[in-house]
């Protein structure tokens, strides 16, 4: 996936990190959003099985944007890992929440239900992964 | 709706009862529903013998989005089903469609990275699902409240012709469609129709006709009620779809968007 030229123009800051690397934990608060610029990242639930994969996110895809179409949400659903070496760039928050601020508040609760129904709907398959592996 | 792109539909109010099927998976339809009034149940029953429960929505939710948003998906992903007497709101995608065109580019980015995302999510659950029917050979308790199909029926009034599926196929003979809906239709004949052709409950019919949009159609219908009081002269037939193509059901089911 190629990064498009409009993301760079929201990026306030770029890091990079080791494979492994923690860089959203479950549970915490934060309201960054952020987007791969190279390598790659698994996306991570904690159960009382421990970490269960959920989801491979590539370079050009987005990761804590639940923050932004959960309004008020603050704590991380899922936590998200550096798998092999990782660049990620940072999203100017400001700008962001501008631009989802601007948009009609219909097509705004079509968002949040989108959110929801992806939280509700990861949360099922955790449950149904569970208790498959029983 | 060509040629006539300005004309914004309204919001449509429906009630359904409790257990009535709002949306069903594999439906067509675009249109956005929110939750006014009650509780409705989110399913998924794809690939599997038994309905996954996904979600619950009240008050001031929304469901139908997925179809709405997502370009490639033009199928309801999961079924709705009221769990109590609800009353819903229907947008018409034109409400939204100019609005969503608009959305800056980023949001609309972040959007479908999150409907992908959730795509993914549903076929996982969908997978997990039958695993766990296969695993579980053993009979499956019935569905305690398989939930009645509520249908939404249009009022339309649409010439028809119809043969009998039998050996009176050579006659053809004409009506006009006067409802409308996924399951069936109301057929207005003339009573002299039922002079050479038998006109009764369970015979069965192929019927063509042609929507307001100029799509044309055809699908064999079976009568279930016959009601002679209804017009002098006329016989007022209750008929429900036995057989309906693909092409034809996605264009009715475009056409019923509420």
């Amino acid at each position: 996936m190629t990064i498009e030229q409009f993301i760079y123009g929201y990026i306030a800051k770029e890091e990079t990190y080791q494979d492994g690397d923690i860089i959203l934990e479950e549970g915490s608060s934060g309201d960054w959003v952020f987007v791969i610029l190279r390598g790659q990242v698994k996306v991570k639930k904690r159960t009382p099985k421990g970490m269960i994969t959920l989801d491979t996110l590539k370079e050009g895809e987005i990761f804590g944007e639940l923050v932004l179409l959960q309004t008020g949400r603050k704590a991380r659903t899922a936590s998200v890992v550096a798998d092999g070496p990782l660049q990620v760039g940072i999203l100017d928050n400001e700008q962001l929440f501008k631009d989802y601020d601007a948009i009609p508040q219909q097509l705004r609760s079509l968002l949040r239900s989108l959110a929801k129904r992806l939280v509700n709907t990861t949360n099922k398959a955790v449950s149904m992964v569970l208790e498959h592996s029983k | 709706m060509i040629g006539n792109k300005k004309n914004i539909p309204s919001v449509v109010h429906l009630t359904f009862k409790k257990g009535e099927m709002i949306i069903k998976e594999g439906d067509f339809g675009i249109s956005v529903y929110k939750v006014i009034k009650g509780k409705v149940g989110i399913y998924s029953e794809s690939g599997t013998t038994s309905k996954v429960a996904l979600a619950t929505l009240g008050r001031g939710e929304v469901l139908g989005e997925m179809t709405f948003l997502h370009n490639d998906i033009e199928v309801r992903s999961a079924s709705a089903i009221a769990l109590e007497d609800s009353e819903l709101e229907v947008w018409h995608p034109k409400m939204l469609e100019s609005e969503y065109e608009r959305m800056p580019p980023m949001v609309k980015y972040i959007t479908n990275q999150s409907l992908n995302r959730l795509v993914r999510m549903n076929k996982l659950i969908t997978h997990l699902a039958s695993m766990r029917d296969q695993r579980e050979r053993s009979p499956r308790e019935k569905d305690p409240w398989a939930p009645k199909r509520a249908y939404y029926r249009k009022d339309v009034d649409l010439e028809a012709s119809y043969r009998q599926i039998g050996p009176l196929a050579k006659i053809l003979l004409k009506g006009r469609i006067k409802d409308i809906s996924m399951g069936g239709m109301g057929l207005e004949v003339s009573a002299g129709n039922a002079v050479n052709v038998p006109h009764n409950p369970g015979d069965k019919f192929t019927v063509s006709s042609t929507l307001p949009n100029g799509k044309e159609i055809d699908f064999r219908a079976k009568i279930e009620v016959l009601n002679k009081e209804k017009a002098p002269g006329k016989l007022f037939l209750g008929m429900n779809f036995i057989d309906m193509s693909y092409g034809v059901r996605k264009e009715l089911g475009f056409f019923l968007m509420p």
